[in-house]
């Protein structure tokens, strides 16, 4: 099992500590940021791995008006926050980070929030579908750390469940061990796409070369 | 990381908090109130002063190059986006003339979100229109190195008073693009030159053609040599 896929969910009232209005604005790790669940250490990749992020989703908002009501007030699964913004749900975005680059810009070319909820949510709904496709992959090479940021904006909308606006995260990405890691660093070189496809056909192309008759001689 | 994948959401909320009273903020707040937005004027969603903006006109560098892969805003109050780039507009009608440019019925944005924003709390609860997307931005738009590209948002209903006195909507606009950088700019230009469509894919093709001949000429130097590097 060299090439595995995986999914990792972040859920902010999870854990020990949930999140709560006060982290608005700032950004949790979905994996070490001390919110909901976490896990023991940074995500990184050791020196025979190589991950290939493909999806990231975080809770979805719609958008209303003011006057609408707050806090009791559910629309389209999601509450209106405590302060009357015209915004259900959390108004939240999902950056990666390599390193300590961060994956997502705005054209002046500094460092944004990422994904919006609202364009990648999770979980998808016939109410909130996706207009976003992490297309080309982000690669995560040997050795490097890897990181999802959570920043939401609209206080008063947490709760506990799904339905009431709990934060969510999703990243799905596919881990190659071992040899498929060489054989992906290999595909990068080569400036071809790394997934699974391409992998199985560099090892085809590799027994191929092995098994060819020898060349006869002049 | 030479080719990514990029979003820009844009949304009239701003000044967030007692005391703050500009209509625009560079990046985000928390608990950013709804702005009015006058009907039929076009808002750069980048620096058009209402909502969140960025500190510049947004525009490539001579080492990168754009492709804008799809646009979208808020189906309601006759809402359209238009892309413009340097000082032409994209889309056009039949005849020539200026329009607004892509309709938010025809490109939704949140995908699945409502036509309409319904009066009241409880017929607000009850509407349930789950809008699809009726256009796809197929051919991409192309933004060349040094180029500016600005994307316009409009309606034709002001979002003040609405849906009824006292209410101002949230309003909101959407793109996605890929940004190509260094080597990848090069290729993208190369590949624009040769009339064959910029993606990921032909980029990486294209790559690939270069090591290939790469190694073809290496291996004739070899045999010139008489089999000696």
């Amino acid at each position: 099992m060299s090439m595995r896929s995986q999914v990792y969910q972040w859920n902010s009232q999870a854990g020990t500590t949930p999140a709560a209005d006060a982290q608005a604005g700032t950004s949790m790790s979905i994996f070490i940021g001390g919110f909901g669940n976490n896990i023991t250490k940074p995500a990184e990749t050791t020196a025979t791995q190589f991950v290939v992020i493909e999806d990231v989703a975080v809770s979805p908002s719609a958008f209303t008006y003011t006057g609408v009501g707050a806090d009791d007030v559910v629309y389209r699964g999601l509450t209106i926050g405590a302060t009357e913004t015209g915004v259900a749900g959390n108004r939240a975005y999902i950056q990666v980070r390599i390193n300590t680059t961060d994956y997502f810009l705005d054209p002046d070319n500094v460092g944004n929030d990422g994904i919006p909820g609202a364009a990648s949510p999770y979980p998808r709904s016939t109410d909130f579908q996706p207009c976003f496709n992490l297309y080309p992959d982000v690669y995560v090479l040997p050795g490097q750390v890897f990181d999802a940021l959570v920043t939401f904006y609209n206080t008063g909308a947490t709760g506990s469940t799904i339905l009431n606006c709990g934060l969510w995260a999703f990243m799905k990405y596919t881990l190659y061990d071992g040899p498929d890691a060489l054989i992906a660093n290999k595909l990068l070189e080569m400036g071809i796409s790394i997934n699974p496809g391409n992998v199985d056909w560099y090892k085809r192309t590799l027994i191929q070369s092995q098994s060819a008759p020898a060349m006869p001689s002049a | 990381m030479s080719m990514r994948s990029q979003v820009y959401e844009w949304s009239n909320l701003a000044a967030g908090g007692a005391g703050l009273t500009s209509t625009s903020t560079l990046r985000r707040t928390v608990d950013a109130q709804p702005q009015v937005v006058p009907k039929d004027r076009e808002y750069d969603i980048f620096i058009g002063g209402i909502g969140n903006n960025i500190t510049k006109p947004a525009e490539t560098t001579a080492t990168q190059f754009i492709v804008i892969e799809d646009i979208a805003c808020s189906a309601y109050l006759g809402g359209a986006v238009q892309v413009r780039i340097n000082t032409t507009d994209y889309f056009q009608n039949p005849d020539v003339t200026d329009q607004a440019g892509v309709p938010g019925l025809a490109s939704p944005y949140p995908r699945g979100s409502s036509n309409e924003l319904p009066a009241g709390t409880a017929n607000l609860i009850a509407d349930n229109t789950q809008l699809l997307k009726s256009f796809d931005l197929y051919p991409d738009v192309y933004v060349l190195p040094g180029q500016v590209f600005q994307i316009l948002y409009s309606l034709t209903t002001t979002n003040a008073d609405y849906p009824a006195a006292g209410n101002t909507a949230v309003v909101s606009a959407f793109v996605k693009y890929t940004l190509y950088d260094g080597p990848d700019a090069l290729i993208a230009n190369k590949l624009l030159e040769l009339g064959v469509t910029i993606n990921p894919n032909n980029v990486d093709w294209y790559k690939r053609t270069l090591i290939e001949q790469q190694q073809r000429s290496r291996v004739a130097a070899t045999a010139t040599n008489g089999g000696s590097a």
